[in-house]
């Protein structure tokens, strides 16, 4: 009788649970807003591999030459709570490869500084130019985000007027973003989360 | 007369209390323990302090520094000069905190990391394992020697421990006890709630993982985070609730390390023989154990604070793999005496008879 009372219990908590898992789970554990626009670190996984991969250990950021990972709180939703990001605009990454190398968990892969393993591999996000603000679409030649890109001519190519067009090898390192001369910038980087969840849905 | 001759005889029987003295060393490793956490502490203030200076000499622009930051760079290069060629590149050796982090070059992990991460993701993801090889080998040898060796948050505890002494004298107790099983419960909800959401639960409530990314949000980063309140929470809880209450109960870290010392190798015995049960073993320890009957448990870190304060040298290191049985009352006792004396009484009366 008691254990029949038991078993009866632990089917409805099960019940409970399972319902819970793809409701509360999913609305309340993995809220995205979309308030802030971030990238995760290059070489990361996807967004929710990386989120149950990270064990928030803050190496990323303390070896990041560059000072430009931040961390969330719980901003974010409590599941991503304490993961690194980079927000291009206030400071970009440069692609210097050391958060991979120095992550134990492999939340963030390691891949090697070169130019091939970092267009084939690094997926932060994808650069978009826009041309109503764009100073060189407008007519007065500037040709920043050019200059700032560190895979020139892979990523980024300038036509006339050094009017900027992205590529498919950009790997939305946000250089480009962080060094736009206009406010608001011309170009954005627009994360590679945000396109996964624009596709599903 | 006839008693005073019959009470030295009966005293002679026993080993000489000489031939069982612990080896004198061990009664000096609690200060060694003390050395060893706040050495652990000060590096988890000195590695953010050198990542800012990584950081400065990165972007190579020591003459746009402010006075302060000047200060910093400075200091940090006396400190780390005689050490490293090129700063920015070999200060990489020495990152991260007690959670998880780099010591000149090997990756060390803790084991909850590893629990915590595979119970998320549910994978095993060999790399990070690997990592956590050598604190899982100490742990199953020392047993829970993290907490009372390592652990930063023990540090503060236990410093506050010694408040929370001092304000006793005011009335303020922090006598309640609750289950040591608690502990338990705790990491497998820890486990459920990771696994159920897929992200790190452990991270967020492990007081030692708080406490090493708090240190380095307010110094190295924009300042404290939502931690400190969880930190100071607990700190609250055990200064007026419960004695190292979070340790003692509620810690998850704890909880595995003492499933994983059941049968550490390592552990305090007592020596019968010179042992007078005056109750300061107990008194000091500071995980509610019962040094003085032979009652450690799998909760015991081998703090050797009991060693350290035993006035009769009656408390030793010894290699076993489980905890006597109880030894009953210490040879030195009152208790013991009488009994002894009561033996002898029996004997002489069956003499006579």
């Amino acid at each position: 009788m008691n254990r029949r009372h038991f078993i009866k219990q632990l089917s409805v908590v099960t019940a409970v649970g399972l319902t819970l898992k793809t409701s509360l789970a999913n609305a309340a554990f993995k809220v995205k807003q979309f308030t802030q626009r971030y990238v995760r670190p290059p070489g990361s996984l996807t967004e929710d591999d990386f989120i149950s991969q990270c064990i928030r250990c803050n190496q990323c950021a303390e070896i990041c030459p560059n000072n430009c990972i931040k961390f969330f709180g719980t901003e974010n939703g409590i599941a991503s709570h304490g993961t690194p990001y980079i927000s291009p605009r206030e400071k970009a990454c440069i692609l210097c490869m050391k958060c991979g190398d120095v992550c134990p968990s492999g939340a963030i892969q390691p891949i090697k500084r070169e130019l091939t393993p970092i267009i084939e591999q690094v997926n932060m996000g994808i650069a978009r130019v826009d041309k109503q603000l764009c100073l060189s679409w407008q007519g007065k030649s500037c040709g920043v985000c050019y200059r700032a890109c560190p895979l020139q001519d892979k990523a980024i190519i300038v036509g006339f007027m050094e009017q900027p067009e992205i590529l498919d090898a950009c790997v939305g390192c946000g250089l480009c973003e962080s060094s736009c001369i206009q406010i608001p910038q011309a170009v954005k980087i627009i994360p590679s989360h945000t396109i996964d969840q624009l596709r599903n849905s | 007369m006839m008693e005073k001759e019959f009470a030295p005889a009966g005293l002679s029987k026993q080993k000489p209390i000489t031939a069982s003295k612990p080896f004198a060393l061990y009664r000096h490793l609690n200060k060694l323990r003390w050395l060893s956490l706040a050495v652990v502490f000060l590096m988890l203030i000195l590695i953010p302090l050198l990542s800012i200076y990584q950081h400065y000499v990165a972007a190579q622009g020591y003459n746009h520094l402010s006075p302060s930051q000047t200060l910093l760079y400075d200091t940090m290069e006396f400190i780390s000069a005689p050490f490293v060629d090129a700063p920015e590149h070999d200060l990489d050796a020495i990152k991260g905190t007690t959670w998880s982090g780099q010591l000149f070059g090997v990756k060390l992990s803790d084991p909850l990391a590893i629990v915590g991460q595979s119970a998320a993701s549910l994978k095993l993801y060999w790399p990070l394992i690997l990592t956590a090889v050598i604190p899982l080998l100490a742990t199953l040898i020392f047993g829970r020697f993290f907490c009372g060796w390592i652990c930063p948050a023990t540090f503060i505890y236990e410093l506050n421990s010694n408040l929370s002494v001092y304000l006793s004298r005011f009335g303020i107790k922090n006598n309640r006890r609750f289950h040591k099983n608690i502990k338990y419960l705790v990491l497998a909800l820890g486990i459920g709630i990771s696994a159920y959401t897929g992200t790190l639960a452990f991270a967020s409530i492990y007081p030692p993982a708080v406490l090493g990314r708090e240190l380095y949000f307010s110094i190295a980063l924009s300042g404290f985070g939502g931690g400190t309140l969880f930190f100071i929470l607990t700190l609250g809880f055990d200064t007026f609730v419960s004695r190292r209450g979070i340790c003692r109960y509620f810690c998850p870290g704890g909880a595995l390390y003492s499933l994983l010392g059941r049968y550490r190798v390592v552990r305090v015995k007592r020596l019968v023989e010179p042992c007078n049960d005056c109750n300061k073993c107990n008194a000091v320890c500071e995980f509610d154990l019962d040094p003085m009957r032979d009652n450690f448990g799998a909760e015991c870190n081998n703090c050797t604070a009991c060693i350290s304060v035993c006035p009769k040298s009656a408390m030793s290191l010894t290699l076993s793999i489980s905890d006597q049985p109880n030894q009953g009352p210490g040879h030195q006792s009152r208790q013991y005496r009488q009994q002894n004396s009561d033996h002898n009484e029996t004997i002489q009366v069956k003499n006579i008879s």
